[in-house]
């Protein structure tokens, strides 16, 4: 046995290597570097070890606190909305019959859309003078056409964009996740149920989502540790504006490493998301662990 | 390899001297009537010092690209590129690095150049690039909505509402977005209220009363009076440019670029129809213009100082720069040249020279691209209603401060 065990390792050093080349050692390089100041737009300050200091002043910054806030407050938002959208879509699509590959097709095509340009589009849609979305409003009313509402200049209104674009774009990936899982029930039960005189709304409540569990939490797991490192969306729809009202972590640490070249702030940043997402990740993973484990009753 | 058809040109002008010669190489803009003109004037050059051979290198047009090349060229101390062609904002950074040549040594004569464009070459009292072209922002208004170009602020939203009531759709229009472009425009309205950024001795003094007067008054002319349009929070160079040559506004911010394309008829709703002037200005005030523009300095590490040298003194020569203005439109750096009687400007002579007078470098600082960065999102927080311009600025200038005392420049 111990000489399987001796092989198994072997065998396994290669894979363990590529690993450790792709994965750990630009983590640690990065690690490394936020202990260190390194601007290059101040090069007089050579590269000198300094410790935490990094991280005091990023725990320390307005800016970065508002940057989490604004990242939780997007994944939740938008996550959410893709959760229920996607269940729901998921449900249709699984009871259809009829031209069931042309409309899988049409749900998909926004996720193959790349997130540039369907952030652009969504900035098309939302210009406050040519945009479609005023003009729509205009028509209904609902808008004085002499003075538009400028969306991505309002703190607030400037979150409806990013958030409808995300999950325009990435409902049809939950969708297609859940479908995949409603599948997998076997059609007995909904007969037994309903044999059992179970409506519909109590066999969607007693037996889909009891079954449809471990398909859920692989959606939010994957959706939320996106979500979180939202990045490209923002960085085209309001460049983290206006002020800085959207800016998530991920856009405030690509500031600090390639506006201001402060590499060692900048990665102490990086070294933070990466936390925040690390342990994001374990947790879902022990959720997840126990729901895929527990055998179904 | 891309710089090759470049190099012959060059070459073909120098006959069979080349062999011997010294070769400095040259990254400069590689498209259009710009690549060509300093093509043919290194033609000239190398007729004069047939010893020298210049060799142009293709770099992006774009400033952010070519601010990352160099930086990654010079941080490494390579001795290629020779010739560097900075933004105004780049020269202090490039100095206080170490990475740029003072050019005192070759006993650089700046007398008949514009003080302001001398200023913003200097770090520490050095010289540390020649100016190339100069770049100022200017008061663009439509001449068959207004007289004249309005001399305070307080004339410029009282024109603008009356061109608004005459059908224009917007009074003034000016790059409001969250980029350096901001700056630019707050600027110029700090200098008309009297106010600066850093002072003479390099305090921050920004969140001083002509600061918050002038942020007031910015916010005030989209939010008030609504003169200008809020959504110009969201436009760059080019959509104020569109709003204006569509005939949608009186007033319009821009830099000299503007002129040519909105005089196209074929594009322009406004072709012949508008002029230039200074920007307005609040008692206690004087005009504020934005100066931009091209600088040429020498890499640090090059090996042929005085060979780069020469082609500095060449292109920045009186000939060289009426030329870039005859051609290219480009406003010559030189005062004297304003005298001149081949100047040849779309814009008339004495209007630029007063622009020129008038330009407002912004702070001249080593760590500027961070300290601009701050601004941005403190005047767009203001802009948007966020914050108070006060409250605003007092931010602002605390992480200003904070910046350059992480940066050992505080003012002592």
């Amino acid at each position: 046995v111990r000489d399987e065990t001796r092989i198994a390792w072997l065998f396994m050093l290669p894979a363990l290597g590529a690993v450790g080349l792709i994965a750990l050692f630009p983590l640690g390089w990065t690690a490394w570097e936020s202990l260190h100041v390194h601007d290059l737009r101040m090069p007089w300050r050579g590269r000198p070890f300094v410790g935490l200091a990094n991280y005091r002043e990023a725990l320390g910054s307005g800016r970065f606190w508002a940057a989490l806030g604004h990242t939780l407050f997007f994944t939740v938002t938008s996550v959410g909305i893709e959760l229920l959208l996607g269940l729901f879509l998921a449900v249709a699509l699984h009871r259809t019959s009829r031209a069931r590959g042309l409309l899988r097709t049409a749900v998909l095509l926004p996720w193959a859309i790349p997130t540039v340009v369907a952030a652009l589009l969504w900035s098309f849609m939302f210009d406050s003078h040519a945009g479609v979305v005023n003009a729509v409003l205009a028509e209904l009313g609902a808008m004085d056409r002499e003075a538009p509402l400028v969306w991505l200049a309002d703190a607030g209104a400037a979150w409806v964009p990013v958030i409808l674009a995300d999950v325009w774009k990435t409902t049809p990936f939950v969708t297609l996740l859940l479908l995949a899982g409603l599948q997998n029930i076997d059609r007995a039960l909904y007969e037994a149920a309903s044999s059992d005189g179970a409506g519909a709304l109590q066999q969607l409540w007693h037996v889909t989502l009891p079954l449809l569990k471990p398909a859920l939490l692989v959606a939010l797991v994957f959706r939320t540790l996106d979500a979180f490192r939202v990045f490209d969306l923002v960085f085209v729809l309001t460049r983290g504006g206006p002020g800085t009202a959207t800016e998530p972590i991920a856009l405030y640490t690509f500031t600090a490493l390639l506006n201001n070249l402060r590499f060692g702030y900048g990665s102490a940043l990086a070294m933070l998301l990466f936390l925040v997402t690390f342990v994001l990740a374990v947790l879902y993973l022990r959720i997840l662990g126990a729901g895929v484990g527990g055998s179904p009753r | 390899m891309r710089a090759t058809p470049y190099v012959l040109l060059v070459a073909l002008g120098c006959g069979g001297q080349r062999a011997e010669g010294i070769v400095v190489t040259f990254p400069a803009s590689a498209v259009g009537r710009e690549a060509e003109l300093l093509a043919a004037q290194l033609r000239r050059f190398s007729r004069l010092h047939p010893e020298i051979t210049v060799e142009l290198r293709r770099t992006p047009d774009a400033a952010d690209q070519r601010h990352q090349l160099y930086v990654q060229w010079l941080n490494a101390r390579a001795a290629d590129p020779d010739i560097l062609q900075l933004d105004v904002t780049w020269t202090a950074e490039f100095a206080a690095a170490g990475w740029i040549l003072p050019l005192e040594r070759f006993a650089a004569d700046v007398t008949d150049f514009f003080p302001a464009t001398v200023r913003a070459n200097r770090w520490r009292g050095e010289l540390f690039a020649l100016p190339w072209f100069a770049d100022v922002g200017m008061l663009y208004y439509r001449t068959d909505l207004v007289a004249r170009a309005p001399a305070t602020f307080a004339e410029l939203v009282e024109l603008a509402e009356r061109g608004r009531g005459a059908g224009a759709r917007f009074g003034f229009v000016w790059q409001g977005a969250r980029y350096e472009g901001l700056v630019c425009v707050f600027l110029e309205h700090l200098a008309g209220f009297g106010g600066e950024i850093l002072d003479g001795e390099g305090r921050v003094v920004v969140d001083a009363a002509p600061g918050i007067r002038a942020l007031t008054f910015m916010r005030d002319a989209i939010h008030g009076s609504g003169v200008v349009p809020e959504a110009a929070l969201n436009w760059q160079e080019e959509q104020t440019r569109y709003a204006f040559q569509n005939g949608e506004a009186v007033f319009l911010r821009n830099w000299p670029y503007a002129w040519p394309l909105m005089q196209d008829a074929a594009k322009s709703r406004v072709a012949g129809r508008f002029a230039v002037g200074l920007l307005p200005s609040a008692p206690g005030g004087s005009a504020g213009a934005a100066l931009g523009g091209s600088q040429l300095a020498i890499n640090a590490n090059t090996e042929h100082p005085e060979a780069a040298w020469r082609v500095l003194r060449f292109l920045t020569a009186p000939e060289q720069m009426l030329e870039r203005a005859a051609v290219l439109g480009q406003f010559p750096p030189r005062v004297s040249l304003y005298e001149h009687p081949e100047l040849a400007l779309p814009i008339p002579a004495g209007q630029v020279r007063a622009l020129i007078e008038h330009a407002t470098p912004r702070p001249v600082s080593p760590v500027w691209a961070e300290l601009s960065e701050i601004l941005q999102v403190g005047l767009h927080r203001a802009l948007t209603r966020q914050a108070e311009p006060e409250d605003a600025l007092s931010r602002a200038a605390a992480d200003l401060r904070a910046t350059l005392e992480r940066a050992g420049l505080s003012a002592r």
